[in-house]
């Protein structure tokens, strides 16, 4: 743990992980110091962790997902549970079947936690209150989407060290980015001066409410920051007229190596991908030694590690 | 429907409150074959006394905006749960908006829907068609004829249309049969994907936004065809106050304009959302504290001329998904009355809700208001003003559950409505069948 960093909490009391924005300070800690705990484990001595023998995670995608989906697969089979993952055009959803009713039908298969993945944001939490069994929410709409965020969290703090008074700058699609919320209320509750950047019509004025510097200036936004998270443009909002033309958004806001330099000396580099060559980052920057880019993706098991075996246990010991 | 129709009863020691007919004090109402009488009529007994000393007694209220969901989603309402939540909340009169399945955009509906009123409703039930076929704002629906089988307004509530000379061509051709027209305010462009309020708690939420300018720029384009085509236009359910400023100059000008507010939009705020409660979630979407405060005070100042319910009813299962997919609108007679008392925050509101709720909404749809004077057929509704209980939806009438305000504790209610000279509506079960 980095010097400043004080844990008063001894115990974690949460079954499900709905966002970023309900957990406290020290609970982010609490969990990214065990995610560091288990991370040291399996690469020092390669065993793999039991703590969750027996019991049956079900992955629900109701959105299409290759990353975050394997990550906790990969997360779960390496502390002994058993992984049944659930896309959403393979289920009855594709038959009219309610998500009140799948959930409820996953519950009575005998799951002992629903991992959600699903276009509309707030489900986890109807779904919680439908099921008592732990929620991991794998990403809501533009909600949130707290696994990412606190792997992207752990990786700036293990590059950056304590994140208070640190400054992080999030380009690119704010508005419809669960990403971005969530790493917002993260950041901002480990101290760090978070701006958000890209175009007005991605990111609106109002985030400034929600305690966030705004900017539509790229090289503002960099000037002096400890870390950019690109966050990826998508096809569909040129359509809807959010910006003109994906080179005109890779001419104004591509993270190209002038802008780059405008950054600390030892800034880093993220992105929670899938990432667009060319569009948000020029392609030779992304494999430089200043991306952390895969080290994200590593990170992200040790994270999700944490996250199953925290809330798996705590709602084991509440039931 | 068979039915008990008790019209021989005396009113005695209750506080008539009917400005429109220049009358504001305790007075004994005899009511004989359905009209009123100031003495008791010889050789014709009363069947039944109602002492109601400190009790309020109002001219027939009028929903201006009720869901009807016949035909198409008997599960969510049929005539006679509306019809009877609508009693019971107090209303002698709605006003139903045409969004029906198959629309209200022909005769051939507007008659089966009569049929069904006639049949199962103790209320006067008031059709709207629909001013382009299936509200989908392309092409005009047949007015005239749409006249003709007796609706009394035309609207594609709770949708606008979105082409400019459609939505003109419209109004011009209602014109000419005297169809009095209502506008939902929401430019579609701006509102279509919108699931809440826009504002740094929905983008908190992840919830795509309804922006208020969504609203405003529908109510000017109403304002603006209104003084060229010098059509008057009624402006349902407004919900910001840039809309209520929009409104006041308009009339200060002269405008042919009306416009009303639902009454949950006085009470609550977009807060009421907040844990994506789909129970809350209403069309158009509730606001901020700013925009409640400015329709209260446009109430006041006259500004806004009446209040609806906006009663959308939806079937449990219906609201029981994820928020972006659940429908908007919430129920919203049963308590449309009370909500509005309390909003208004009056030590006497009773003036006041006779001229919103009863004068104003029948002269909006150019109809006789109903008057408490001797002679006139019974139309009323006997409130008793300190009663306190708790509004839950299991008890109500309504089919549907789908209210922001299960478990509100109000102060008020009414005790006795009466429709076009029949009892409809008693707390005492007894006197109905």
């Amino acid at each position: 743990m980095e010097a400043g960093d004080i844990v008063a909490m001894k115990e974690w009391s949460k079954n499900s992980l709905l966002g970023i924005e309900d957990l406290s300070s020290d609970e982010i800690l609490f969990l990214l110091d065990e995610a560091e705990t288990i991370k040291a484990q399996k690469t020092t001595d390669g065993s793999i962790i039991e703590s969750l023998r027996g019991k049956r995670i079900i992955n629900l995608f109701m959105e299409p997902s290759t990353r975050t989906r394997v990550a906790f697969e990969i997360a779960a089979k390496s502390l002994g549970a058993d992984v049944i993952s659930i896309a959403g055009e393979a289920s009855s959803l594709t038959k009219g079947e309610t998500l009140k009713d799948t959930a409820m039908n996953v519950q009575a298969l005998g799951a002992d936690a629903i991992v959600l993945r699903h276009s509309s944001p707030g489900s986890p939490l109807f779904l919680s209150q439908i099921v008592n069994v732990p929620i991991i929410n794998a990403g809501d709409g533009a909600h949130e989407h707290p696994s990412q965020a606190l792997l992207d969290i752990y990786t700036m703090r293990e590059k950056l060290g304590n994140l208070k008074g640190k400054r992080i700058t999030i380009l690119g699609d704010i508005r419809f980015s669960r990403v971005a919320r969530s790493n917002l209320w993260g950041l901002l509750k480990l101290g760090a001066v978070v701006t958000l950047a890209g175009p007005s019509t991605l990111v609106p004025k109002e985030f400034e409410k929600l305690g966030a510097r705004v900017t539509h200036d790229p090289n503002e936004a960099l000037r002096g920051a400890d870390a950019v998270m690109l966050l990826r443009i998508q096809h569909e909002r040129q359509q809807a007229s959010h910006f003109p033309s994906l080179s005109e958004y890779a001419n104004v806001f591509g993270l190209g190596r002038s802008t780059f330099d405008q950054m600390k000396k030892n800034a880093i580099i993220l992105h929670p991908g899938p990432l667009n060559r060319g569009v948000e980052i020029e392609s030779e920057l992304a494999d430089s030694n200043r991306a952390v880019i895969l080290q994200q993706v590593s990170n992200g098991i040790a994270v999700r590690m944490a996250i199953l075996q925290l809330c798996i246990n705590c709602g084991e010991n509440q039931r | 429907m068979k039915e008990k129709a008790l019209c021989n009863f005396d009113l005695v020691g209750g506080r008539v409150v009917d400005p429109y007919s220049g009358m504001d004090r305790v007075k004994d109402l005899f009511v004989r074959d359905g009209i009123i009488y100031s003495s008791i009529p010889e050789g014709k007994p009363a069947e039944q006394t109602f002492n109601i000393k400190d009790h309020i007694i109002l001219p027939g209220l009028l929903d201006l905006r009720v869901h009807n969901r016949v035909p198409g989603d008997a599960q969510s309402e049929n005539i006679q749960s509306l019809t009877k939540a609508a009693a019971k909340g107090g209303f002698s009169s709605i006003l139903a908006m045409p969004n029906t399945t198959p629309h209200s955009d022909n005769p051939g509906t507007i008659r089966y829907i009569q049929d069904r009123i006639k049949q199962a409703s103790k209320i006067k039930v008031h059709l709207t068609g629909c001013l382009t076929i299936g509200s989908k704002g392309i092409a005009l629906a047949p007015l005239g004829s749409l006249k003709e089988a007796g609706v009394v307004a035309v609207t594609d509530c709770p949708h606008s249309v979105g082409d400019n000379q459609i939505f003109t061509n419209a109004l011009k051709y209602a014109k000419m049969f005297g169809l009095k027209i209502i506008e939902y305010p929401q430019d579609p462009s701006l509102s279509k994907d919108g699931q809440a309020h826009e504002s740094p708690l929905s983008l908190k939420m992840g919830l795509t936004g309804n922006p208020r300018m969504a609203e405003e720029l529908s109510v000017q384009r109403a304002i603006t065809v209104s003084r060229h085509l010098e059509v008057p236009i009624h402006i349902s359910s407004l919900t910001s106050l840039e809309s209520v400023n929009l409104v006041k100059e308009a009339k200060r000008l002269g405008v042919k304009i009306s416009t009303d507010v639902s009454a949950h939009h006085l009470l609550l705020t977009e807060e009421a959302i907040s844990e994506y409660k789909t129970q809350a979630k209403t069309t158009p979407p509730l606001r901020e504290e700013i925009d409640r405060l400015a329709l209260i005070e446009g109430l006041n100042d006259g500004t806004i001329d009446s209040c609806n319910s906006s009663h959308e009813p939806f079937a449990e299962h219906l609201k029981q998904v994820e928020f972006d997919l659940a429908p908007g609108g919430v129920i919203g007679l049963e308590t449309t009355l009370m909500t509005v008392i309390e909003a208004l925050g009056d030590n006497d509101p009773f003036p006041k809700i006779a001229e919103k709720m009863s004068t104003n909404p029948h002269k909006i749809l150019g109809l006789d208001p109903p008057s408490l004077k001797a002679g006139n057929l019974a139309d009323f509704v006997v409130i008793d003003p300190v009663k306190k209980w708790i509004y839950n939806t299991e008890s109500g009438m309504s089919l549907s559950k789908n209210s922001p305000l299960d478990g509100h504790k109000f102060i008020g209610k009414p005790i006795l409505t009466v429709s076009g000279g029949k009892i409809a509506w008693c707390e005492d079960s007894s006197l109905l069948d």
